[in-house]
């Protein structure tokens, strides 16, 4: 186990004992199969010219001085590949990257390297304590003060495949998104947008794929929403608000400028611009404000199986989905059964004998205090709106009844409690 | 669903928010009017006079030109201070820039926490509850405060050199002495005890005006507000405005000080006389006037500060750099968050230096930390691979450069004047 701190700097010679030059940077290739990449190449400082030799060349990167295998005249020449080439120390060592494990953005302070039948790989990236100290002059004096203490730092390192580059300039690329970007959460995407400049939030976001900044964005607060929102192009912004769910898609575009939103939600596809064109139209602490317009429906007519074949077919992309409300061909809400009920019911078994039909519902122009209420004094976990044709236009979840009304502080104290 | 808040970078935002809406222009007016600030220019005014005054036109340009170039290399490079000396300069630039950074903050720190002492005497309250409250209140108004409260603290806070411009006019100065001695120092008695004086003086003067942390500040102003890179010249104007405004302040509290403290031969040593330079304005309220003004000054530097290394701190060694991480996962940073406010707080109680005992040696503090901030500054506005076209002109290089030298200058100086010439 090394480091590439303890490497670089070091004092090069030739085959015959005369001075090279000092060791300027480690050059290293992402190869397809491999997770971790190779160290190819050399760079050396002669005394300011650069030269760049594989690393064969050498006869070990670990001795206290390294040899070349090679007189100083006759120094082999290595060729760079521009795209999948890094040089460890220039790129990488002191930059910012993403840890897509933990989900944050970090400080490279070393990185470790390993030999492994004579090939040299990285395997990991140092960004503890330890890797600051070990760069410092003082690396004796810090070490046997932590010693004297009885101060053991731990040792904080990011495996290399869970290390995503940030483009920060002109000769930094982000390379093709890896799976693990793919593979993060969206809170944890939520952590990483806010620790970004809006240079890299743009291609943080362009990397990821729609669904996942949808995602991400509903775990961000409204007005970190509106300024990511405001960083993307209008079509993409468009097909992100189509993934949100409606409800937060409609209170996003409330913040937006008049113009943008009214842009925004004409470049949505018309069933999502709908839904939210509806929403838009309540008042934030109404019924009508918070409520969301995707929820479960079936007609009385059909069986228990038809109807989870009907919920396998059209159901699959809501948020929730505690109860089933059945309507007839206007949408008039009929009657009401649970997820539970369905399971159990026997195949055969008629939906209108199955659903209860007196439904607990409320109208859109209904304060949200008074939502939360009946929501807790009934038990519910979501409750219908029905305009007033009584056809259902969406429907309120408990959590989002209680996210407007029980304070932050309370929520943060009580996390588990409704959620 | 449970929303992330992210207060801490929330209340980094909203103070830099708030400076967005007045534009760069009075970022530096009001974020240096702390109390640092007041009660540095009041010793300077109560002690040296007029001539003082003197060096307000040369501080006036330098902070101008080292603003501007903190702020253009953010703009271009769309990077903080701090990130670029760790990425350019290394690991062991880094360490020495933050530590110096560190010492001169925790020196800030004690001067803002002794503000507050001062106002806990004026008013007759047990000082260590009060200083103790206080700074835990900066850090409840840091992890949970608005937008609105840290606004009302930073306008509050510059009411008070409104009062000090009022008062300049109230007290009929000599305007023609004042106004003249801004070009040649003259009218006073040069002994060698006054010459003294005003070069110790004087580098609290500087280190109170332009301050390392100043610097890392509007780094990240210009950072977190993504000023475009199109608009580097009219951010130039602002900055050179700002500092003029920065100085237009200090102007009128000098005045005041002067003409009310020095020319009566007063010396300054409590909060009490310290008021005395705004009571041709304030009358009988001054006492109270003053107590409140430099509690709230006090206040401000306190928040901006603190938050000032934390970030800075964030930056250099990218330690996963919050208060809204868990203490678990962030710990390292709270630790240095809590220490440096500790520190600041044990020296304050443990020393019982007044508050003008200490400001002008802490102020000076900054001023030794600066020609390090402008060494890196210097030398990486002049990089071109970095700003391109945007590099420094050769006036702003070599003037920033010498007066980096006068500045370890007057530092060797005032060190010598301190322990040598005592």
């Amino acid at each position: 186990m090394a480091f590439v701190s303890e490497v670089l700097r070091k004092t090069i010679t030739d085959i015959d004992g005369t001075y090279v030059g000092i060791l300027e940077d480690l050059i290293a290739r992402d190869i397809p199969e491999m997770i971790h990449p190779r160290v190819e190449a050399i760079q050396i400082n002669c005394k300011g010219k650069m030269k760049i030799v594989p690393v064969l060349s050498a006869m070990s990167l670990f001795a206290p001085a390294i040899p070349l295998k090679f007189h100083i005249d006759d120094l082999p020449e290595f060729e760079l590949d521009d795209v999948r080439d890094i040089y460890l120390a220039r790129d990488v060592l002191d930059m910012q990257i993403i840890d897509t494990d933990g989900g944050r953005v970090v400080r490279v302070n070393d990185l470790q390297i390993i030999r492994v039948q004579g090939a040299i790989y990285v395997t990991n990236v140092d960004v503890g304590l330890n890797g600051i100290i070990r760069r410092t002059p003082a690396k004796k004096l810090a070490n046997s003060l932590l010693e004297l203490f009885k101060i053991k730092l731990k040792e904080n390192f990011i495996a290399w495949d869970n290390v995503e580059l940030l483009m920060h300039d002109q000769f930094m690329r982000l390379k093709v998104p890896k799976e693990s970007l793919a593979d993060l959460h969206p809170a944890d995407i939520a952590e990483i947008l806010s620790d970004l400049s809006k240079l890299e939030t743009t291609q943080f976001l362009d990397a990821l794929d729609v669904e996942q900044v949808a995602d991400a964005l509903e775990q961000v607060e409204t007005d970190f929403q509106v300024s990511l929102i405001e960083s993307m192009d209008d079509e993409r912004a468009a097909d992100v608000l189509e993934e949100m769910d409606p409800d937060e898609a409609a209170d996003l575009l409330q913040e937006l400028p008049e113009e943008r939103s009214q842009l925004l939600v004409s470049l949505m596809q018309k069933s999502e611009a709908d839904d939210v064109k509806l929403l838009l139209e309540f008042d934030d602490d109404t019924a009508g404000g918070i409520m969301t317009t995707e929820f479960a429906t079936v007609p009385e007519n059909v069986t228990a199986a038809q109807a989870i074949n009907i919920l396998r077919e059209n159901a699959s992309d809501l948020e929730t989905l505690h109860y089933v409300y059945v309507t007839d061909e206007l949408n008039h809400l009929l009657g009401v059964f649970s997820l539970k009920e369905l399971l159990f019911a026997s195949p055969k078994e008629k939906i209108s004998d199955l659903m209860e039909p007196k439904v607990r519902q409320i109208r859109p122009d209904l304060d949200q205090d008074e939502v939360a209420k009946i929501i807790t004094k009934y038990d519910l976990l979501a409750v219908p709106v029905v305009n007033q044709n009584d056809v259902i236009i969406g429907i309120v979840t408990a959590d989002d009844a209680l996210d407007k009304i029980i304070p932050t502080a309370w929520k943060k104290r009580l996390p588990k409690f409704y959620h | 669903m449970e929303k992330k808040k992210f207060f801490f970078k929330r209340s980094w935002r909203s103070i830099i928010l708030l400076f967005s809406v007045f534009g760069p222009a009075t970022i530096t007016a009001l974020a240096d009017n702390d109390a640092g600030g007041v009660a540095t220019y009041s010793i300077a005014g109560a002690k040296l006079g007029y001539p003082i005054l003197f060096m307000l036109p040369i501080l006036t340009l330098l902070l101008a030109i080292t603003q501007e170039m903190g702020m253009r290399l953010t703009i271009i490079t769309r990077r903080g201070l701090a990130d670029l000396i760790r990425e350019k300069e290394g690991v062991r630039a880094a360490l020495f820039m933050f530590t110096a950074l560190f010492i001169a903050n925790v020196g800030t720190l004690v001067t803002e926490i002794s503000a507050i002492k001062t106002t806990s005497q004026m008013f007759g309250i047990p000082e260590i509850p009060a200083v103790i409250f206080m700074v835990l209140l900066s850090f409840f108004v840091i992890t949970r405060g608005s937008y609105k409260v840290t606004q009302n603290i930073m306008l509050f806070s510059s009411l008070i050199f409104f009062v000090y411009i009022f008062s300049a006019f109230k007290s009929n100065p000599d305007w023609g002495n004042a106004l003249s001695n801004l070009i040649y120092p003259h009218g006073v008695n040069f002994t060698q005890t006054y010459m003294r004086d005003y070069l110790i003086i004087g580098l609290g003067v500087l280190g109170t005006t332009i301050t390392p942390w100043g610097q890392f500040f509007i780094s990240s102003f210009a950072y977190d507000k993504k000023i475009e890179k199109g608009k580097v010249n009219l951010s130039q104007l602002e900055t050179y405005w700002g500092a003029f405004l920065t100085d237009f302040f200090s102007f009128f509290m000098i005045v005041a000080t002067a003409t009310t403290l020095f020319a009566n031969g007063i010396e300054l040593t409590s909060g009490e006389q310290a008021a005395l330079a705004i009571e041709p304005f304030a009358g009988k309220l001054a006492s109270i006037l003053f107590a409140v003004g430099i509690l709230n000054a006090g206040f401000m530097g306190l928040v901006v500060v603190s938050l000032t290394t934390a970030y800075a701190f964030a930056e250099f060694f990218g330690v996963s750099g919050s208060l809204d991480d868990s203490f678990e996962k962030s710990k390292t940073f709270y630790y240095l968050y809590g220490f440096q406010l500790v520190l600041a707080l044990l020296i304050v109680v443990l020393s019982n230096f007044s508050l003008f005992q200490i400001a002008v040696v802490t102020q000076s503090i900054n001023a030794v930390a600066l020609p390090l901030v402008f060494y890196y500054l210097i030398k990486l506005t002049n990089d071109q691979k970095l700003m391109g076209e945007h590099k420094n002109n050769s006036f702003k290089k070599w003037f920033t450069s010498i007066s980096a030298v006068v500045i370890v200058i007057a530092s060797i100086l005032t060190v010598l004047a301190y322990f040598v010439f005592e």
